[in-house]
């Protein structure tokens, strides 16, 4: 319950705060949804927490076909702020992280970088061709999704990597966007979730995107799924989606592998219906 | 739905709980609040095996750190007692569970303490470790703890039954702890007379209390010789009879006063303060040891998990005749308190048997120790019971209700631990199922949903309990008991005192005083204490009512017989013009120099019989066939509570034992790897019902007088938890068709049954 003993520092650039990185299992402390309970824990017992808080990450801009998520940006900041073209699944799922507590505090791009592989904002990432914007002492670099997320809780970021931005592709007018996941009923974590993005002219499918979160290492895509939809312009049969899920890195026992398939159908079919909708 | 029960002023009717202000604003102080000069506070070093021999303790680095002040081993602690896992708060040569407290380290501040334990290094020799209750019982198992552990038990306390020498017919290891047979006639015999069986194997799991308060206690020591203990405890009296055993300390020399309590459900009967006391008397100062949730978890005294075979059979006509059952009690690491011997007064259900025959094991696993958790055996006994009556209602073509309506078991009938039946409101109960508008709509419903229908009962208990009923100087009443209010019985005890005296409630205080001056108490639990305390308090309230009236006659120049009790005036019956207020009495007889003695009423009773009382849930579930997931629809409760003294309560118990049923029944699981380790040791990966999963629970309250409760009263607190589980399991197999035969029925289960190819 009382973590380990450590430093605390609060800087109010991001110059001083790549600096305050460069000391030894220093660590970015953002919302501390994921961090402070390990550090309560002892499992997790950094020497130096760095709280971004003073730098000023906290809006949500719409660049016109980009949506840039500030790093200190909350889930529940995040589900009220309105800015056009945040992507539908990607609200869904910072609707579901938690509960309200714990979206009041927690952020985006904390969830992001921490990497764990049953984020629920991650399925959303993925689909949504996300990636983050990286503040180093080397200057500032934009890394995709498939570039940052290595493994278990395991991302490409250096020591003094700080991520400044989250960035996801904007939703369209022609788009419907869905997140659909099974919690854990004590953790609130997916056991398997689906961010599913589907784009349509008229009634035909001119693009799909999926994003599965909970079954493997890292947040991951479909590719084979979003391919079916585009060519059959229809949301593939239980079975079909099975197979399709099958050559995956799923990493998980086939209860959750069935749940991804549900998820997968049921989000697909609500992104379909969406961008329908939206359509006429 | 009432029977003949007679209505009182200010009895029967709903009042908020006396203390649900304080706790809704914050303002209660529990044992962790109150500041104590001086105070040490305690951390634990928890086992991480499940089964070891202690090498070596090397708390050399702990004691270093600034501000440990010691760094304590079971060799360290004035341990007198011997045997069972009250003697053994911290582990000597051999650790028989993952989470057994090992270290204790007490430090200035709670950092310091938390500090040293991580810095303290203890050297294990692994051990072969049995979790599966099934394998340890198996002759070529591996002994589960190679020291002995005979030890104390609480079975009397919720009711014991079936004889311990009674050789078992089967050949087991010697892990079996406890080996109890029950039987009536010949079972073999009965079941060939049968026109249909059913029969299953049944399993449930370990579930944890979850008082929202963990384990909490403060000790510190008295000269010359003694021990004062302020903690979070249900039985003062238990507490201080076991630290006197423990310790060797004189009862009257161990004082122990009970915080108000923030949960407890059968978890807080002295798990810590053997420790905790240990840790004073060792440094000699108080020390303070408040259990992190993460030890609440992984050092717990849950309910134990079960393997139930059941097989019962009928004739055509729905007669029940013979019942047979072998049960497996995961007695976990310390089978000191594995509720073997409940299991025969509860496997029966509330039915009438021609021919039983029940085998009862108590088997040492390397999981926890097990301790009470509200009607102990009754929800698992009932999952499996309630589940065949089910199957064999549908086999008969016979109406559930109408089923378990022919069967009811009949006051002066015998149960299985050879008592008798007294009247349990069981038919009452399947009436006010009968007619909910639910149960008619039961065949009329969409695919995928189901409404199910369960009935459990507990036995409750007696015990002897006391009460001082004191007329105050201004007119109002105390009550002191050496009672915890665990449930609201404080408000429902001052309505028996008002009632009986003739004050309204408001002037009544109840004042839950310490073991050095309480009058006798026993535990609070095992639905005792309204049917206990509260007859208690009747006759305490009586007595001071006759002392009252005497005084009063002197005052009234009239014989006490003609006086009367109203409204806080003592007033001639004949003459209601002659009446003189309580309060002045009061003031006269507790005056300075007053010839006539204070009015102090006091009782000590113990109820002639118990007094069960049956539950019935009827119960509507949604289940999603793609991913396993239950949903309650509806949720309908039914209880005989004897008489409703105070409706509101009484409702509230139903609601809070319901709802722990569906954590019986979809959630809740401490799941063990095969090398023992705790899987679910937090509320991260520990489900508990919540509100989002919680329905509206419909209450109806069916009241058929106990002979001897307080007005007619039962004890009501356990049987509200029985039925739901197996209420939920009846409703998932009308929804789909396949039964479920393990507890939880978490979502994963379920989806495997139903992929499963049906026997």
């Amino acid at each position: 319950v009382i973590p380990a003993e450590l430093d605390y520092a609060r800087p109010e650039t991001v110059e001083a705060t790549l600096e305050a990185l460069a000391t030894p299992d220093a660590r970015v402390l953002a919302g501390g949804q994921s961090l402070l309970p390990m550090m309560k824990l002892r499992l997790a017992r950094p020497a130096l927490l760095v709280d971004i808080a003073a730098l000023q990450l906290d809006e949500v801009w719409n660049t016109g076909d980009v949506v840039e998520i500030g790093a200190c940006v909350t889930y529940d900041q995040l589900l009220r702020d309105g800015t056009s073209g945040v992507p539908r699944a990607l609200l869904e799922s910072a609707g579901s992280v938690g509960d309200l507590q714990v979206r009041n505090r927690g952020t985006v791009a904390g969830a992001i970088a921490h990497a764990d592989p049953s984020s629920d904002v991650a399925a959303a990432f993925v689909a949504h061709g996300g990636r983050v914007r990286v503040a180093s002492p080397e200057g500032s670099r934009e890394v995709s999704a498939e570039d940052l997320l290595l493994g278990v809780f395991t991302t490409s970021l250096g020591p003094q990597d700080l991520v400044t931005h989250v960035l996801v592709d904007a939703e369209r007018e022609s788009d419907g966007s869905a997140y659909v996941a099974f919690e854990d009923r004590a953790s609130g974590y997916p056991l398997a979730g689906a961010a599913a993005l589907v784009r349509v002219e008229g009634p035909r499918v001119t693009a799909c995107a999926l994003g599965l979160t909970g079954v493997g290492a890292t947040a991951l895509r479909a590719p084979a799924i979003e391919s079916a939809v585009v060519e059959s312009g229809n949301v593939p049969e239980p079975d079909a989606i099975s197979a399709a899920l099958a050559p995956l890195p799923l990493d998980v026992d086939d209860y959750r592998t069935h749940l991804a398939a549900v998820a997968t159908r049921r989000a697909l079919t609500e992104a379909y219906t969406r961008a329908l909708r939206s359509e006429t | 739905m009432s029977v003949d029960v007679e209505r009182r002023e200010g009895i029967g009717v709903s009042r908020p709980r006396t203390d649900a202000i304080k706790k809704l604003t914050g303002a209660s102080s529990y044992a962790s609040d109150r500041e104590f000069v001086g105070l040490l506070h305690a951390r634990l070093v928890l086992s991480p095996y499940a089964h070891a021999r202690i090498l070596g303790i090397d708390g050399s680095s702990a004691i270093a750190i600034a501000g440990v002040r010691a760094v304590l081993t079971a060799a360290d602690l004035p341990i007198k007692g011997e045997g069972g896992r009250w003697n053994e708060p911290l582990a000597r040569e051999e650790v028989v569970f993952a989470g057994q407290p090992v270290v204790l380290v007490v430090a200035e501040s709670e950092a310091a303490a938390a500090d040293g334990a991580e810095a303290v290094v203890v050297d294990y020799d692994e051990l072969p470790v049995v979790v599966d209750v099934e394998a340890a019982l198996r002759p070529d198992s591996p002994l589960t703890r190679l020291g002995a552990d005979t030890g104390e038990s609480d079975a009397e306390m919720h009711g014991a039954a079936g004889s311990a020498e009674t050789p078992a017919d089967e050949d087991v290891s010697a892990n079996v702890s406890d080996s109890r047979l029950l039987r009536n006639g010949d079972a073999d015999a009965g079941f060939a007379g049968c026109d249909e069986i059913v029969e299953g194997q049944f399993r449930t799991s370990w579930v944890h209390q979850t008082h929202l308060e963990p384990q909490v206690a403060v000790a510190w020591p008295t000269a010359p010789d003694g021990v004062s203990i302020y903690t979070s405890t249900q039985g003062i009296f238990f507490v201080r009879d076991i630290v006197s055993r423990v310790y060797g300390i004189e009862p009257a020399n161990v004082v122990v006063e009970g915080a108000t309590l923030g949960g407890g459900f059968g978890a807080k009967i002295g798990l810590v303060e053997p420790l905790v006391v240990g840790a004073a008397l060792a440094v000699g100062r108080p020390v303070r040891l408040a259990f992190t949730r993460t030890e609440d978890f992984a050092a717990a005294n849950p309910a134990p998990a079960f393997v139930i075979d059941l097989k019962i059979g009928a004739r055509s006509d729905g007669t029940f005749v013979a019942l047979r059952s072998r049960v497996l009690v995961d007695g976990g690491a310390f089978a000191d308190s594995a509720p073997t011997a409940l299991v025969g007064g509860r496997v029966s259900g509330p039915y009438r048997w021609q021919d039983w025959h029940v085998q009862v094991y108590g088997v040492r696993t390397n999981r926890f120790g097990p301790g009470a958790y509200r009607g102990p055996t009754a929800t698992q006994c009932a999952f499996a019971l309630e589940t065949l009556v089910d199957e064999l209602a549908a086999k008969l073509d016979i109406d559930p209700l109408e089923l378990r309506r022919m069967n009811a078991a009949g006051p002066g009938e015998e149960r299985f631990d050879g008592s008798s039946w007294p009247p349990i409101g069981f038919t009452e109960t399947l009436d006010a199922i009968e007619q909910h508008p639910l149960w008619a709509r039961r065949r009329d419903l969409p695919p995928n949903e189901g409404v199910g229908f369960a009935t459990g009962f507990f036995p409750g208990g007696k015990m002897g309990a006391g009460a001082v009923c004191r007329l105050d100087t201004d007119g109002g009443l105390t009550v002191v008991t050496g009672y915890v209010d665990m449930t609201g019985t404080e408000t429902t005890v001052a309505s028996i005192a008002a009632d009986t005296f003739g004050v309204p409630a408001e002037r009544v205080r109840v004042v839950a005083s310490s073991s050095a001056g309480a009058p006798i108490s026993g535990v609070t639990g095992g639905s005792m204490v309204t049917y206990c305390l509260g007859l208690a308090t009747a006759r305490a309230a009586e007595d001071a009512r006759t002392q009252l009236l005497d005084r009063a006659s002197r005052w009234l120049k009239a014989d006490a017989s003609e006086l009367d009790v109203e409204d806080g005036e003592v007033l001639v019956t004949a003459e209601p013009d002659r009446r003189v207020a309580v309060a002045d009495i009061a003031a006269r007889v507790n005056g300075f120099g007053s010839s006539s003695a204070p009015v102090e009423g006091h009782a000590i009773v113990i109820p002639p019989e118990i007094a069960p009382s049956v539950a019935a849930a009827l119960i509507h579930v949604r289940v999603d066939p793609d991913t396993g997931r239950v949903e309650i629809v509806d949720w309908v409760a039914a209880q005989d509570v004897g008489h409703a003294l105070n409706p509101a309560l009484c409702e509230g118990q139903m609601r809070g034992g319901a709802t722990q049923s569906l954590g019986y029944a979809l959630f809740e699981e401490l799941a063990h790897d095969e090398d023992g380790r705790l899987l679910s040791g937090s509320l991260l990966n520990y489900t508990v019902p919540r509100f989002d999963t919680t329905p509206e629970i419909e209450t109806i309250l069916v009241e058929v007088p106990s002979a001897h409760g307080p007005l007619g009263a039962k004890g009501i607190g356990e049987s509200a938890i029985v039925p739901g589980a197996a209420a939920i399991a009846n409703a998932i197999a009308a929804a789909t068709g396949r039964r479920p035969r393990h507890l939880p029925i978490t979502p994963e289960r379920l989806w495997r049954l139903l992929q499963s190819t049906p026997a």
